[in-house]
Formats: C-alpha cells, structure tokens, sequence
C-alpha cells in the first residue's frame, strides 16, 4: 500500500499470464534448443553428415531470432510488469535475492555472448571450437535456470526461509529440485517441438524422416521426464501449502495432464508420417506445448493464493507480517498515494489485483441487485468464500466505504425489477448464498432443505448469522425472500 | 507476526553504488553506440556518402549492439531498483503503459535491425525504412526513461500526477525537466556513435572521417545541452560532482586527441571513464533532488557476503569465459583461414 495503484481496465492475471506464457515457452526453448543443437552438432560432425550440418545452421538462425530477441524481451517484459503490478513482492523479492538475480545476470552474458558466437560462428570457426561455444551456450543457459527456479519456487514454497530470513533456506525451498528437474525435462521436450517445427520445412525424403524422428525422441523424452518429476513436483508443493487445493488449480492441472497426452499423441503421428510431416502437424505440436505450459504455470499461480509469496505476501500486496497493524489502524492509513476518493483506494488496494468491475473476473454481475450491507459483509468474510482470497484486515467503516463504492456501480434496483418472476428465486440464491454454498461442491446444503416449511426456512433466513461465522445477514425484499424460500424448497426437493 | 524483514540492503550502499555506475556506464556505452551508429549510418546512407559494403558492415554491427545494450542493461537496472524502488516503481505505475511498451517497443528495434542486418548480407543494401523503424523506437525507449526517472526524483509531482489520474496513460508533463537531459543523452550518443563509427572503420578513410566529424560535433553540442541542464541544478555545483565533471571533460577531451591520433583503445578508455563520470554526476543529481524525503544510506545493512561472493566469482568465470570464447572465434578462424591458404 505504500506504491500507487496501476488501475487498467484489463485484468493484472491476464497482463501477467500473457507475458509470462509467451516467455516461459521462449526461455525453456532456449536452453533445451542450445543442448539440441550441441549434442546433434556433434553427432553430425562425427558422422560428417552435411546435411544434418545444413539443417542445424538453419535452426541456428531460427534459434537466435526466437530465444534471444523475443526470449529476452519477453523476460524483461516480466521484470516491468511485475513492478508495476505487483511492486511490493517485486521489492521484496529484490531485496532478498538480488544476488540470485545479478548471478542470473552474469550467465546471461555468457549466454548472449556464446548464442551470438555460435549463430555468426557456423563455417567460420574450426568445428572443435564451434561445438566448444556450443556447450558452453548450453551450461550457461541451465545455469540461469537453474538460478531463476530458486527465486520462482521461493514465491510458492518459502519453506524455512519464513523463519531464518536465510537466502539458501528460501533458494533451496522444497520444490527447488523437482523444478530444476522437471523443467529440465520441460527444456528437452520443447527442444523437440521447435525443431520439429524447423524440420517440416524441409523437403519430403529419408533426410526429413530422419530429422523428424530424431526431434520426436527429444520431445518424448523431455515429455517423459517431465511426467515423472511433476509427480514429485506436485507431492512437494501439496505437502508444504497450507490452503486446501481449489477447483481452479485442479482444473488447470488436468488440463496440463490431457494435454501431456496430446502431446504424446502428436509426437508418435509426428513418427508415423515423419517422411512428410506437415506443418500443420508440428504447428499443433506447438500450441499444444504452448497451451500446456499455460496450464501448467496457471496451476502454479492458482495454487499459491490468495498469496505472492506464500505465507508472506498476500496477492493484493498485503503484508502478513502487518496484519495486526492494518487491523488496528485499517487500511487507508497505509495508502500513502491517495486521489481523495477513499472508497476507490480501498477498492483498488483490497480488491482490484483480482478483480476488475466489468472485465476480468468482473464484480458487477456478482452483485447486481445486492445492497450495500450485504457487499460489505461479504467483504468482511472475504476469506470464507474459497480459499484462493485474501482476507479483509481494513476496519468495518473501511469495509462499508469498499461497498458503497460497489454499490454506486452496479445495478441498484432490486432483483425482482431486473430478472422475471420465474426466475427470482434461483437469481437471489445465486447471489445471496452460491457464493459460498455452490450446488454439487462441498460447501452444497440442498439436502439440509429437504422437508423444510416455508416457515422453517423463514426463520432460517433470520438467523443467518447465528448459523456460521461470517454468514451476512439476509438483506434483500420481501418478495426476493419468498422467492427464495421457494427455491431452497425446490433445492432441498431434489438433493433428497 | 515475526516474518524476515524485506527492507534491507545486502551489501554496503558504497559497493551497490558503484556496481551500479559501472554497469550503467557500460550499458551507455553500448547504447550509444547503438543510436549513434543508427543515426549515423541512416544519415550516410540517405545521403549516399558511403558505399555499401561500408554500410553493411556497420548494419551488420547493430543487432550484437542492441543484444550488449540490452543484457548491460538489466544490472544497472536492478541496482536501481535495490536502493530507489519506492520511487522508480511509483513513477512506473504512474506511467504504466508508456513503460510497459518499452520492451514491446525494443523487440519491434531489435527485429528491424535484424531485418536490416540480413537484408544486407543478402542483397549488399542497407534497408532504411527498418532502420527509421528502429530508430523511432530507440528514441520512444529513451524518452520514457528520461520521463519516468525524472519523475522519480519528484515524490511530490508522483502525488500530484497519481491523484489525477491511475490509469497508466499520465506522461510526466514537467518536460523542462526532463528535455535537456534527454538530449545531452542523445546528443552524447551521437559523439559516442561518432567513435564507435570511426573505430571499427578505421580503414575506411570515408567512415573515420564521418566518426570524427559526429564526434567532435557531439562532444560539441552535447557540452551545451549539459551544461545547460546543469544550470537547472545549481545545488550540484557546491558538490564534488563538479569536480568530477571536470575531470570527466578533461576526459572526453583527451580521447578526442587519441582519437585523432587513431589510439582507439586509449581513447575508448577515456571516453568510458567520460562516462563514469557523466553518470557519477546523473547520480548526484538524483540524490539531491530526493535529499528531503530519501536518503539511500538510512537502509538497513544485512550482509549477504555468501550471495554476493557467488555473483563475484561468477563475474569473474563468465568474463574469463567470454574472453576465451572470443579469442575462439578470432583465433581459430585466423588458423583455419591460414590452413586453408597453406592447403592452397
């Protein structure tokens, strides 16, 4: 609450995972390609094998023009849009680990410099030499990695480093080594990808079936070992989190497992048709990886709410530390950049990292029709509706000024206006009590419905807060509550 | 709760400073090699002035330019970002999305000199319209650092500009501020440019003269816009940054001589040390126009000599491996050409 909030219409998550995928699948790229390269550059010159020679000069190129144009950029692409959006974590993170990052740095250079003398160095230099930089480009790109994974695996698993303050203890945190490991495998597997993606463009032929088949071992491999790792990857973060695994995460992880399979697939039709493999084949290949990444580091993300760094930053940049602080003397007497509209700044410290009004994860339709005490009580009992939302440490005045600022911009008129008849009963469950009791998740009461009177369930609607900690009160008309008395009826009807 | 404490500094103020003057200084110095030699080469090109091999061969220079200027770029940054990251975050945000193009705005650079660089081992000729492309972008990147650091040493105007407006799209409109050093800087890259130029074509009678004239015209002009922006800081001549400043012209001045005398290495060293001292004198400024609200030295100091001992012997390992990769590629290209000419 110390910086000024980047208030943009497009959600941060969006911002974030665009620049963050497009880099990842780069970077990863740029290491397994540089092993690709050296390893089959080798191969090649013990067999002198020229076209083999032709094709990697080739890749070279692609290589160069991919990984250190768009894979540098897009990296530093991250480092700006996480000090905007995040700039707390970011000084933090900073602070801690600047070292780790001027390391990164410095194999960086060596990375640059050995990718350019290996690109310009193809049939200038003597061959030992030439496959000397060669290795030399790959040590220093897994070098980098193997960096970065410290200060990336710290964000999700701190581990003892929330004790010690210790650099090594946060460095090497408990998923430290299953990610060196499986986003090594990640390396060799996009490695494959992207020459396959070079290699159909070459003319239909034994040499093309070779390249193919040669490139699909890569990709299997790496897909393999990355299989493997992730397991181990998986039980480390599972074990270390505190929150309870969301819907979300569950679901991103599935995703990345189908697509693993996808990926599979495509590999062995990559084998199969390897003399005239398309390039609709290996541009799928492509996407597919791509779009498996992005399950992947969304799970990762999802994973980690409500926090940034978990157990220490919450997502929208409150200090656990400062929890008792913010209690105490509330929110706005932390913001130290105001614009004079009080419920805007608490809004956009408590809530906007997440959500934006209209757009991404959008609020309006969450509470259209609602009034301002039951936003506000929602507020207050942020943290019961999933696991994945930070709670509220502002005072109860604060949480009011969040929901007039709500309530000012949604549709004020009550739900009987804005929806038919019909359909009054399900709308005012949806918003005054799915948010938390969503039908066929965990959290579901539809059987506690069952055989209830209207009266029963009038009273009910009385005492909701007596029922559990943080139930806001029932707020809503006359006609919305016998409405919805009739809708838990026909909820309890069904479950029975 | 007791959790680690994040506000702290891991090694001394002194020792991250001067990480930080090195690393900026060397980033400048690839970076005005960069839009000088742009400028330079589009101006020679346009007019026709030299020929096209000459021409290529400078092309072929820009995009190993932009890969130093970039990857010198990331330290001085970072070491930034330690000390001053209440105010350099805070005038980011302000400027959000002109800050967030920046690197967009530097691939579209990077892929156009690329595109100039291949267009001209393929066809001999220099591609103008991507290198205008690049340099539009190189000066789009430039300006929105000059906006946005200039606003960071203003905590009260990122206030002021804030309340009005938190969408990103606030450009720092206190240009009298920011004017003259964007254009000592550019103006600086030009002389910087004009070396580089007349160096690496020491054996093209047409760009060394072409280097000296923008190097001695850019030492020129940039000597006014400086002098004129120091005039904005009249607190900066009671400090020893004067002094330093000082030595920094008897430095330029004395790489112009080496110049002419064509001692390149010698007077590179002195144009980097004319750069040290330029941006010794950039970081006075800052300190002075923060003195009221921020002092970098009230930081607290949590050794982290582990850490820092790691980055230090790395440095060291990949500059020696550099250098050995370099030699590499000169060395052994010179053998295989003179084993193929004994072959012959």
């Amino acid at each position: 609450m110390i910086y000024p909030f980047w208030d943009v219409t497009t959600g941060y998550g969006i911002l974030m995972a665009t620049i963050a995928i497009i880099h990842v699948f780069i970077s990863h790229f740029a290491i397994g390609g540089g092993l690709y390269l050296v390893v089959t550059e080798q191969m090649a010159r013990r067999h002198n094998d020229e076209p083999l020679l032709a094709f990697l000069q080739k890749l070279t190129k692609f290589f160069v023009l991919v990984t250190i144009v768009a894979g540098v950029l897009t990296g530093v692409g991250i480092w700006f849009i996480i000090g905007l959006l995040n700039p707390l974590a970011t000084e933090a993170l900073i602070h801690n680990y600047v070292w780790g990052w001027a390391t990164e740095w410095t194999f960086f250079i060596g990375e640059i410099a050995a990718a350019l003398i290996y690109y310009y160095g193809w049939n200038k230099m003597a061959a030992q030499a030439h496959l000397i930089i060669g290795w030399i480009y790959f040590i220093f790109a897994w070098l980098s990695l193997v960096i970065i994974n410290g200060i990336l695996t710290f964000m999700l698993t701190p581990g003892k480093w929330l004790t010690t303050g210790n650099f090594w203890d946060g460095f090497f945190n408990p998923t430290y080594w299953p990610g060196v490991i499986m986003r090594t495998g990640v390396c060799i597997m996009l490695a494959g990808l992207y020459a396959l993606l070079v290699a159909a463009r070459q003319a239909t032929g034994d040499f093309k079936a070779r390249i193919v088949r040669y490139s699909v071992t890569w990709g299997l491999f790496g897909l393999a070992l990355t299989t493997v790792t992730q397991r181990w990857y998986l039980s480390s973060i599972l074990t270390t989190l505190t929150t309870k695994v969301l819907p979300g995460s569950i679901l991103a992880l599935r995703s990345a497992a189908w697509l693993a399979i996808v990926i599979g697939g495509l590999l062995m039709l990559a084998w199969v048709l390897a003399r005239r493999l398309s390039k609709i084949i290996a541009g799928l290949l492509m996407v597919s990886g791509l779009v498996w990444f992005g399950s992947f580091e969304s799970f990762r993300e999802s994973v980690r709410k409500p926090y940034v760094i978990t157990g220490y930053i919450y997502g929208n940049g409150v200090e656990v530390a400062k929890t008792e602080k913010y209690k105490k003397e509330g929110y706005l007497a932390q913001i130290t950049y105001r614009t004079g509209d009080d419920g805007a700044d608490l809004f956009r410290h408590a809530c906007r990292s997440c959500h934006t009004l209209e757009g991404y994860r959008p609020l309006k339709p969450a509470f259209n029709g609602a009034d301002p005490k039951f936003i506000a009580s929602i507020i207050r009992g942020a943290h019961l509706l999933n696991a994945n939302m930070p709670p509220f440490f502002g005072t109860p005045a604060e949480a009011d000024q969040i929901a007039a600022y709500i309530y000012q911009r949604i549709d004020q008129r009550p739900l009987d206006q804005i929806y038919p008849a019909a359909d009054l009963g399900r709308q005012t469950f949806a918003l005054r009590c799915a948010k938390c009791h969503k039908p066929g998740t965990a959290s579901d009461k539809s059987k506690s419905f069952a055989g209830q009177s209207t009266s029963d369930l009038s009273t009910m609607l009385d005492n909701l807060p007596e029922l559990a900690e943080g139930m806001p009160a029932y707020t809503g008309t006359a006609a919305e509550r016998n409405a919805l008395v009739e809708y838990l009826q026909l909820l309890g009807k069904a479950a029975k | 709760m007791n959790l680690p404490n994040y506000e702290f500094l891991s090694a001394p103020i002194q020792l991250i400073t001067v990480l930080h003057l090195l690393t900026l200084s060397l980033h400048f110095l690839a970076m005005n090699l960069l839009l000088g030699g742009v400028i330079i080469v589009l101006i020679a090109g346009i007019r026709k002035q030299w020929d096209d091999p000459t021409l290529v061969k400078f092309v072929k220079l820009f995009p190993v330019a932009m890969a130093a200027t970039i990857t010198l770029g990331i330290a001085p940054l970072l070491f930034l970002q330690l000390v001053y990251h209440r105010q350099v975050y805070a005038a980011a945000i302000v400027s959000g999305w002109f800050w967030l193009l920046v690197p967009a705005v530097a691939l579209v650079v990077y892929y156009s000199l690329y595109r100039t660089s291949l267009k001209g081992d393929r066809t001999g000729k220099l591609s103008v319209p991507a290198l205008l492309v690049a340099l539009a972008g190189l000066l789009y990147i430039s300006l929105v650092y000059s906006s946005v650091f200039a606003m960071a040493e203003r905590p009260k105007l990122i206030h002021e500009l804030y309340a009005q407006d938190q969408s990103g799209w606030v450009w720092n409109p206190a240009i009298g501020s920011y004017l003259l050093r964007w254009l000592h800087m550019i103006l600086g890259a030009l002389a910087v440019g004009g070396y580089w130029i007349g160096a690496i074509g020491k054996n093209s009678p047409v760009a060394y003269q072409t280097g000296k004239r923008f190097y001695v015209t850019g030492v020129a002009v940039a000597a006014v816009a400086g002098s004129a922006y120091l005039m904005t800081v009249p607190s900066l001549m009671q400090t020893r940054a004067i002094w330093v400043l000082g030595i920094g012209i008897l430095s330029t001045l004395g790489s112009l001589h080496l110049f002419f005398k064509k001692k390149f290495c010698l007077s590179g060293m002195l144009l980097l040390g004319s750069m040290l001292t330029m941006v010794y004198a950039r970081h006075m400024v800052r300190l002075l126009r923060l003195a009221d609200t921020y002092r970098p030295d009230s930081m607290r100091f949590m050794p982290q000599w582990g850490p820092f001992g790691m980055f230090l012997i790395c440095f060291v390992v990949v500059l020696v491996v550099v250098a050995y990769m370099v030699r590499l590629l000169i060395t052994k290209r010179s053998a295989e050409l003179s084993d193929s000419g004994a072959a012959n």
